[in-house]
């Protein structure tokens, strides 16, 4: 299967977070590599592209890194005209991310953040991997599900569902500290959520970082880092440190908790809080 | 006759190309061209100022830890917030371990391909995607990716460092961790020492030994790699301009970087700059009979990779020493406002930060990134750092390789 990797305005994040694990190797053997901007010997993307205008050439898949200006916009869709599946890695190239913010002509594949820009017609060959930058364990593994014609269930932004039904939440180290209120008093310690005052997103983020650790070892939140809900279209969110309140009740709950719910358990697991909890020191 | 030829760049951060006029068998000119700009100091002005720890890192793939530590640094240094001695440490860990991870990388999947293009016999080598050494590449740098991840949570795109600290927890476990990821990467040295006297070799095969250099003015901060005390470099002597640049209105402008002097002057900065300032033994030798040629500014690179890693032995030493002192503290701010600096050596020189905060929010923010030092466009006076080292260069070959030296990241050059 032929694999062509084009890069449009990035940081490059996705490729190293792509490279970052052993198995990388292994699905660059499985493809055939036509073309990636990091690794190949020379700039073959001119002749490419000619051979894919005489009609003489076609891909099988085309990732997107970065998100889409005017100058990449036109190579990237006769690119996506000729190719059968297009993988868009990370969030600027999915919705156009930090270089769209104060660019009202960047976007991503698909969307600028929560609009459509439909920069290709047939989105259905579009498989979105959101984060800033995706996890390298999605990456790869979308990669040989594709190369192996699994057909992956995606979510209402493409997303694999096997990658994005989990919320950060899920595994993290200090749920029980979220269930019984207990709030981190500052950083650099294993005790306390995260959630209540440091602004983590981890149960609003769609995302498995503590299902499939980063590296192979560990996540934000375990490094006691909140979750900046980078996999989501409103990311960067203003204010990335902090938990929005009123009236001393978060602004933004847990997806499909009711306030009403929220104030009642909230109210019981403050008051029979185990003082095991408690009492941890810092 | 003149030929000029324009040529883009593979193997590199982003995408830049280059533009060399040559004459009777030498570069007489050469041109380094950035095209891509996402204007992120931009997206700053305006949040509060915790958002630049998540923003930052964005600026760069591959040394966005050092951003992130530019931002916290300077940050602190504004707000006259002190970070812990046992916060100093772990950064000094990760901020190495990233510095580790692209020498790796860049030797061996961005530099030794070009010779494979001259020499077929290197392709079982060094050829990408199949070459042994190439792929043994990948796992040798992981190793300090895993450690980076080890600390920082993440790698890419960490936030880990705020003010007053770092947001992890160290126990035992991660020191024992950490000491079995540097043990393993040890074991690469061996690989590394064979391939750096091949390269030696390349260079005198190819004439390379000789070639390549520029301004010997070096500039480096040295307080992460060497503990130097004090900053040695004065912020305020550093200018940005844009004489050339696509940031302004010069119908002559060709790339969208801008030209950063010091005093007025051109400076080079990168592992060459640091060896000499901290005059180096095995840099030093080098430097007095071939100066900042091609091949001496890539020794320095990968000679560079020996020290770190025995200055990582010391760090997890002084680490075990501070395990039981706290990661971070709460900073008595005063004020949420004031201006403050940091200078960070990255993996490619010399990191400059500068913050302007009023009441907790950014009002103004300067990034100046080793790239921009050593491939921004000339000015009105001087020709830019890389360009003057291509001049030397008989061919588009040994131009690109030239270039190469100085390890381009065309990301953090726009930003």
């Amino acid at each position: 299967m032929k694999l062509l990797w084009y890069q449009a305005l990035t940081c490059c994040g996705n490729t190293h977070s792509f490279l970052s694990l052993e198995k990388s190797l292994w699905v660059l053997d499985e493809y055939d590599v036509i073309f990636h901007p990091a690794f190949s010997i020379s700039h073959v993307l001119d002749d490419t592209l000619k051979d894919i205008l005489k009609g003489s050439l076609s891909l099988d898949v085309l990732v997107l890194e970065g998100a889409l200006d005017g100058r990449h916009r036109e190579t990237f869709k006769l690119l996506a005209e000729r190719s059968k599946c297009i993988v868009a890695v990370g969030n600027c190239a999915v919705y156009g991310n930090i270089p769209a913010l104060k660019n009202k002509e960047v976007c991503g594949v698909l969307y600028r953040f929560k609009e459509r820009s439909n920069v290709i017609e047939d989105e259905n060959k579009v498989i979105n991997l959101t984060g800033c930058p995706a996890n390298p364990e999605w990456i790869c593994g979308t990669l040989m599900a594709v190369r192996k014609d699994m057909n992956l269930k995606l979510d209402q932004y493409r997303r694999p569902l096997i990658y994005y039904s989990d919320f950060v939440h899920w595994g993290c180290m200090r749920n029980e500290y979220f269930e019984w209120k207990v709030e981190a008093k500052g950083f650099g310690s294993k005790v306390g959520c995260l959630f209540y005052l440091q602004g983590c997103r981890g149960p609003m983020t769609h995302a498995s970082c503590n299902r499939y650790l980063w590296n192979g070892v560990n996540s934000k939140t375990r490094a006691g880092t909140p979750c900046f809900g980078c996999t989501e279209l409103d990311f960067p969110r203003e204010g990335l440190f902090e938990t929005k309140t009123y009236m001393g009740i978060p602004v933004d709950l847990p997806i499909g908790v009711s306030k009403r719910a929220y104030i009642l358990m909230s109210g019981i697991a403050k008051t029979f809080t185990p003082e095991r909890l408690k009492d941890e020191g810092s | 006759m003149r030929v000029v030829k324009e040529s883009l760049l593979t193997r590199i951060e982003g995408s830049a190309s280059i533009n060399l006029q040559i004459e009777g068998g030498k570069v007489i000119d050469a041109k380094v061209c950035v095209h891509d700009y996402r204007g992120i100091e931009k997206v700053l002005i305006g949040r509060p100022y915790m958002d630049a720890l998540v923003i930052n890192p964005r600026v760069c793939g591959i040394c966005g830890h050092a951003h992130l530590r530019a931002t916290v640094e300077a940050i602190e240094d504004a707000l006259k917030v002190k970070h812990t001695k046992k916060a100093k440490i772990i950064r000094d860990i990760t901020n190495i371990s990233e510095i580790l991870q692209n020498h790796v990388k860049w030797f061996y999947l961005y530099l030794m391909p070009d010779f494979v293009t001259k020499k077929k016999e290197l392709s079982p080598f060094y050829e990408p995607f199949k070459g042994v050494k190439w792929r043994k590449a990948i796992e040798f740098s992981n190793l300090f990716v895993t450690m980076n991840a080890l600390f920082s949570g993440q790698w890419p795109h960490s936030s880990y460092m705020v003010p007053g600290g770092v947001t992890c927890h160290v126990d035992e476990h991660t020191l024992i961790r950490a000491a079995e990821i540097l043990n393993k990467a040890k074991s690469y040295i061996c690989i590394l020492d064979e391939d750096i006297e091949n390269f030696k070799d390349l260079c005198f095969e190819f004439g390379l030994e000789n070639i390549g250099n520029s301004y010997t003015h070096f500039l480096a901060n040295c307080k992460v790699c060497y503990e130097e005390k004090q900053d040695t470099v004065k912020p305020d002597l550093i200018e940005e301009r844009d004489d050339y640049s696509f940031q302004s209105k010069n119908p002559l402008a060709y790339s969208w970087a801008l030209t950063v002097r010091y005093m007025g002057l051109p400076y080079q900065v990168g592992p060459i700059a640091r060896a000499v300032k901290q005059k180096d033994r095995k840099v030093m030798s080098l430097f007095k009979v071939y100066k900042d040629s091609f091949m001496v500014r890539v020794l320095a690179r990968l000679y560079e990779i020996h020290s770190l890693i025995e200055k990582l032995d010391q760090l997890l030493i002084q680490l075990e020493i501070h395990l039981n002192k706290p990661s971070w503290l709460r900073g008595k701010v005063k004020d949420l406002s004031g201006v403050g600096y940091a200078l960070v050596e990255a993996a490619r020189g010399t990191l400059l930060h500068k913050v302007w905060i009023k009441k907790g929010t950014i009002r103004d923010y300067k990034i100046i990134t080793p790239s921009a030092w050593n491939l921004g466009p000339r000015c009105k006076n001087y020709i830019g750092v890389a360009e003057k080292a291509m001049l030397s260069a008989k061919d588009e070959w040994s131009a690109q390789l030239i270039l190469r030296s100085f390890d381009v990241c065309s990301v953090c050059t726009t930003h």
